[in-house]
């Protein structure tokens, strides 16, 4: 079982808080990894939000590679910041060489180019770099994309934590939203690109569970868009799917639950919008999941998602106070984060449930 | 005295020899009476007595039941004797010595025919050789057959890829902006394909009996196949004409009732068949013998009594391009494409092609590819054709939905397998693993015989489907043979098989965790078969 | 010893005590003769269950926060369990005596299998909660009561025991079971207040009778003063509110129609072949008389000698004779075809009876 997590919050709130959000958690996990995703990001990366920031780990090789790349293609660095590595005896981590986290100003040909051409630079930039760093193994590329910064490891969270300093809270290294998984995909080879949460275009998700539709999921995305790759871990389908929908098909957020479970044929024949539904139903057969998940997922503008699958087989939990909204698998991270929250209010999504945080924190529950 | 010639056909040249035990014989006579070949006859037997003392040789006469030689009237194997016998006095044992079909071609200088499956039996069955191995353990729950919720239904009809549903938005809800292809869902096993002629009418009557009880009372939507010899119009101008796909094969048979029918339909027909080709015997036409051209099957077809050969193609279809154009348009008109128009080829090293082909078609009018293997039963065929033509379902269905996976489009043209399945005992097990395979769903035909009562078997029992003198009712249109069949019995047969497969296959979809079909889920799949394994892309354990 | 309580912080700076740890840990202190933990937990599993008081006569008292999934998972008789604030997954699972009290909601399975004790929740439990719970008649029964509602897919496979959903603060939810609920029940008794839909078919949903009533409020008294809410009675007795869930018994449950009825009843009459075919349905046995025969016998005078041999062969003593004409009876004769091979004259033909339907 994975326990995942995702923070959203008026404030900007430093990696710490993941750490000790999944911290009581552990027994669902084992200790074999930690990821997390930042967004809307504030200290030194606050500065810099409309240029993409690369976060890469690799061989010294690896990074010098991925420069040269990104300096041909016309990218000029404006920022680079790197963890202050706290490399003590007996921590369990199995670190690389070197850790990129580097803001990069838009080529030249790009300067007066539309969101989408430059969306479509980035995509097809970190696609380069990812099947470059792969021919010789020597890194990982994680994330290209303005306002997002992503780390994984392998390791124990703690250990993580201590060898990146993140334990200490500073103002360097913030964000309003965070999501983090403490696990790697244990089930097969641990590797890092197995790791939640997976990141798309401005696109995040984690999830907890095992899809058992992956293989006619996977057969069906590869031939849906170039950034459909790896497939490293099942879950990485919930995300393309996720992006798929709202994304290339344009379609509201309500319809990624239509999608993934869809409802059942009797259950649709007493809806008024049945024809669309029975339509997605048939046309995106391939994109159902039909095991045991909690999905969660932040949107581009911000936005957080959590859906679970249609037999609620995996928990998860909202808790919330005036500035902070938490997403995660079990009560008892938000009991150590939140103590002084009103539990009243903790919201226990059901099967048919699509849960959004919106930007100003307000969490809707939308029945499917 | 006879002559006896050496060319002649002899009691030892038959397939099926008749064992037969006087001592144990009331002369009763009921095994003579239900044999529907004229196959034993009772004879008065002469037997000698020896001469004691003076007197002459005398002899007796014995009441004996003995067996017929000769090409018209001989023993098929169908058991009819035994099953009557209070005494257990007679049975038909196979003869291995057998040189029925030499002596046949070599006295009519004609093809020997029969009905039923391919006996030779040398393929083996893949579907056999593949077990469902992913089982859930502890990753991911498994389900409970009987209890938990399952939705065994799959779509019929051209489904149109995500992008080009061209939904609008409304009010932050999507709404369907332009007409699409029709599109239903149903049961993923579908009945039938057995025409009006090559069974008899009670036959046919339980099957859509049945279909209709499956829909109405017991919530499962199954649809029947007409097969090619037309429906009643009693049927068609029911509401229960909305279980029913209509096929069109080269005869066109019936075409002509339905469609002065059409003004007065209250229901759409659940979809159009149209039939290329047949498993059993790719590249034939459909034959029924003249035998089974009974009066009302000749109105139907609207043909004299004579043999029946529909030709191999549909004349005036002789590429693929003109069969999309003309004849998946025309069937899409017919209704006012309202109708899924699907169709039905037999298995072949081509049928690839066809496939990519109509996926490619852009007007999106093929609701539905049905692929029919070789091991698929028939009323009647040349031997021939039956043993030597056609190829196995399971790769070439395999090879079609990965042909689709390829263009990315899988589920947009249906598929639905059928052909030989449930020949080893387990209907929904083949099902299942064609469906993890990358089917829809599958089709079935002669499994529906043999729940009905059907006696013949795959190693050279009866087969007869095409003298029209079936002994169980099923395949004849004689009227004291027919009747034979309890209506009632041979619908609720069906039904409980449908309601037994239906169990069996939940029973195989907990185990995986999935309560949808697994269509192209084939990492469910394990075969211990290296080449099955490489040929259809499944995991090869040992 | 010993009155004294034994208290510990699991978190201390960042270092977490292990499940294995604290268990061990309780253990070690139970030898020790406490009866009594408080305990700040930080989502260790399992505290509570499979504990005694080295001293059997004694109680158990564990007083959490925080607990991990299972809390009170095993728990024998003899002990209590008060959470502050809610619990994860799984809080009573295999409740085999113990009073748990959660002053908060409880995550998804809780009192799964739970076989005895009472489990007392102040908000609400997950789905599948209740699920197996049972009764064995050596043992009290096991109680889940539940102020607010459950999940979907609750009480799954319940096989005995009683489970209380109040439904309080429920009134805009339409099921305050959830979806899918009972389904596999084949025991117990749920008493649930609010709306239920959605539910397992094979389970019958009852008013409550006298004895439902006399069990609820005592139990109600109890329940509310252990989560401390003893302000709610009034509103949650009036027991006109409340209904009973009970598995449906099997003879209960709805026998579909014969296929045959269907056909008599529900099908298209005189059947889709009606208009070609006069058919009347009669089935044949084997072998048939009558028009059910396959040949004929039919006899000829000409050579006829009156032997009577065929009279007195024929199996089924269909032939008769009246002044030298030998004729069959219809519903005898099955046309087996004896009189003619046994006629010395050859005067019985069988003639074929095949006839195409008209």
């Amino acid at each position: 079982m994975c326990r995942i997590g995702a923070i959203k919050s008026k404030k900007y709130l430093h990696p710490s808080i993941a750490l000790k959000l999944m911290r009581s958690q552990q027994k669902g996990h084992d200790n074999s990894g930690f990821a997390f995703v930042m967004q809307d990001l504030g200290g030194i990366f606050g500065a810099h939000k409309d240029l993409p920031i690369l976060s890469m780990s690799a061989t010294v090789e690896g990074s010098r590679r991925a420069e040269d790349i990104l300096h041909n293609l016309g990218f000029t660095r404006v920022l680079q910041w790197s963890p202050e590595i706290n490399n003590q005896k007996g921590l369990k981590i199995e670190p690389m060489p070197t850790y990129v986290f580097e803001a990069f100003q838009y080529p030249k040909s790009h300067k007066y180019a539309t969101k989408e051409e430059k969306e479509e630079l980035l995509i097809d930039t970190a696609l380069l770099l990812r099947r470059e760093l792969e021919k010789d193994n020597s890194g990982f590329m994680f994330s290209f994309w303005p306002d997002v910064l992503t780390l994984k490891e392998i390791g124990s969270p703690k250990d993580i934590g201590t060898y990146f300093g993140l334990w200490e809270e500073n103002e360097e290294l913030c964000a309003k939203i965070i999501t983090a998984q403490c696990r790697q995909n244990t089930n097969y080879d641990i590797v890092r690109y197995a790791a939640h949460p997976f990141f798309l275009e401005g696109y995040t998700v984690l999830a907890n569970g095992e899809n058992t539709f992956f293989e006619k999921n996977r057969d069906y995305q590869q031939s849906l868009y170039k950034g459909y790759i790896g497939f490293e871990s099942d879950s990485q389908c919930f995300l393309y799917t996720l992006h798929y929908t709202n994304k290339i098909l344009n379609w509201p957020v309500s319809y990624y639950k239509h999608t993934i479970t869809p409802l059942s044929y009797e259950e649709i024949e007493q809806r008024e919008d049945k024809d669309v539904l029975l339509r997605i139903k048939a046309s995106l057969s391939h994109l159902e999941i039909n095991g045991p998940n909690t999905i969660l997922g932040v949107l581009p503008d911000g936005e957080m998602l959590c859906v679970c699958d249609s037999k609620k087989l995996r928990p998860v939990v909202i808790g919330q106070d005036e500035d902070t909204v938490i997403m995660t698998s079990e009560v008892n991270g938000i009991n150590d984060i939140m103590q002084n929250r009103d539990v009243t209010k903790d919201i226990y999504p059901n099967e048919k449930e699509t849960i959004i945080v919106t930007n100003d924190l307000t969490v809707e529950r939308w029945q499917q | 005295m006879a002559t006896i010639s050496i060319n002649g056909l002899h009691l030892d040249d038959l397939p099926w020899i008749i064992d037969y035990d006087e001592t144990k014989c009331i002369q009763c006579g009921k095994c003579t009476a239900v044999c529907s070949f004229g196959a034993i006859n009772p004879v008065v037997e002469k037997r000698r007595k020896p001469a004691s003392g003076i007197q002459k040789p005398s002899f007796d006469k014995i009441l004996v039941i003995k067996q017929n030689v000769s090409f018209s009237h001989h023993c098929v194997g169908c058991g009819m004797c035994s099953r009557v016998c209070p005494n257990g006095a007679i049975k038909a044992v196979r003869n291995f010595n057998d040189r029925y079909s030499v002596r046949y071609r070599a006295a009519k200088g004609d093809s020997l025919k029969k009905g039923g499956r391919s006996n030779l039996n040398t393929e083996g069955r893949t579907l056999d050789k593949i077990k469902i191995g992913r089982i859930s353990q502890m990753t991911d729950p498994s389900l409970d057959a009987a209890r938990h919720k399952f939705e065994l239904k799959t779509p019929f009809g051209r489904v149109l890829s995500a992008d080009k549903l061209a939904l609008h938005f409304e009010n932050g809800k999507m709404e369907l902006s332009k007409h699409l292809p029709p599109n239903r869902w149903i049961y993923p096993v579908i009945m039938g394909d057995m025409s009006i002629g090559a069974i008899s009418w009670r036959m046919w009557e339980a099957m859509a009996i049945a279909t209709a009880y499956l829909n109405e009372v017991m919530g499962i939507p199954v649809r029947m196949c007409t097969g090619e010899g037309g429906i009643p119009v009693r049927l068609l101008k029911s509401r229960y004409v909305k279980y029913m796909i209509l096929q069109i094969a080269s005869g066109h048979f019936g075409w002509n009732r339905i469609i002065s029918a059409m003004p007065d339909m209250v229901e759409d027909p659940a979809g159009i068949l149209i039939k290329i080709g047949q498993g059993a015997k790719p590249g034939d036409g459909g034959l029924l013998m003249a035998s089974k051209v009974a009066r009302y099957v000749q109105e139907i077809r609207g043909v004299p009594k004579a043999d029946l050969l529909s030709p191999p193609t549909h004349q005036g279809l002789y590429s693929i391009e003109e069969s999309v154009q003309k004849m998946f348009l025309s069937m899409n008109a017919a209704f006012n494409f309202r109708v899924p128009v699907a169709i039905k080829v037999a298995a072949s090293v081509t049928s690839v092609s066809v496939y990519n082909n109509l996926l490619r078609d852009p007007y999106n009018i093929v609701g539905g590819f049905f692929l029919d293997g070789l091991a698929g039963g028939t009323g009647a065929a040349h031997e021939i054709s039956l043993n030597h033509t056609g190829h196995p379902i399971t790769s070439k269905l395999r090879d079609c939905y990965l042909a689709a996976v390829h263009q990315g489009r899988q589920g947009e043209i249906p598929l639905f397998a059928g052909g030989g399945l449930g020949q080893t005992g387990s209907f929904a097990a083949d099902a299942f693993k064609l469906i993890c395979l990358g089917a829809n769903g599958v089709f079935m035909g002669r499994m529906l015989l043999e729940t009905a009562g059907c006696v013949g078997n795959d190693t050279g029992k009866c087969n007869a489907c095409n003298t029209g003198l079936c002994p169980a009712g099923l395949a004849t249109q004689d009227v004291c043979l027919t009747k034979r069949l309890d209506i009632d019995v041979a619908a609720q047969n069906i039904v409980n098989y449908f309601i037994a497969t239906d169990m069996e296959l939940k029973k195989l979809m907990g185990p995986v965790g999935n309560s949808t079909l697994p269509i192209g889920r084939s990492d469910a799949l394990i075969t211990v078969d290296k080449h099955v394994s490489n040929r259809l892309d499944i995991q090869y354990v040992c | 010893m010993n009155k004294e309580v034994f208290k510990i912080k699991t978190l201390i700076d960042n270092n977490r005590m292990s499940t294995q740890e604290l268990l061990q840990l309780i253990t070690s202190k139970l030898e020790e003769g406490y009866t009594e933990f408080e305990i700040e937990a930080c989502g260790q599993h399992n505290i509570g269950g499979s504990s005694w008081a080295k001293d059997r006569s004694k109680e158990l008292v564990f007083k959490l926060k925080n607990p991990g999934q299972r809390v009170g998972a095993m728990a024998l008789a003899g002990t209590t369990i008060y959470v502050e604030g809610s619990a994860p997954a799984d809080v009573g699972w295999l409740n085999s005596g113990a009073k748990i009290v959660v002053n908060g909601d409880c995550g998804d399975t809780a009192a799964h299998c739970a076989a005895g004790g009472k489990i007392y929740v102040s908000g609400r439990v997950g789905t599948r909660s209740g699920a197996l719970m049972k009764h064995d008649p050596k043992f009290e029964l096991p109680e889940l009561w539940v102020l607010k509602n459950t999940g979907s897919f609750s009480f799954e496979f319940m096989g005995g025991g009683i489970a209380v959903v109040c439904g309080y603060d429920c009134d805009d939810m339409s099921s305050v079971l959830g979806s899918r609920s009972c389904v596999g029940m084949v025991g117990g008794t749920i008493y649930v207040r609010g709306n239920v839909e959605d539910i397992s078919d094979s389970v019958d949903i009852k008013e409550l009778n006298e004895e439902d009533i006399i069990f609820l409020s005592s139990g109600m008294e109890k329940f509310l003063k252990n989560i401390k809410k003893d302000a709610l009675y009034v509103e949650l007795s009036k027991w006109e509110n409340w209904k009973k869930i009970v598995p449906m018994p099997s003879d209960k449950k709805e026998k579909k129609m014969s296929v045959s009825d269907f056909r008599k009843n529900c099908w298209i009459e005189n059947g889709i072949f009606g208009d070609f075919i006069k058919d009347d349905f009669v089935v044949y046995s084997l072998p048939a008389t009558a028009n059910g025969r396959i040949r004929i016998p039919k006899w000829d005078k000409t050579n006829c000698v009156d032997c009577k041999i065929c009279l007195n062969n024929c199996p089924q003593n269909a032939i008769t004779e009246e002044a030298k004409i030998y004729s069959t009876l219809e519903d005898k004769c099955i046309g087996c075809g004896i009189c003619s091979a046994v006629c010395p004259k050859h005067c019985w033909n069988l003639i074929s009876n095949r006839k195409e339907i008209s």
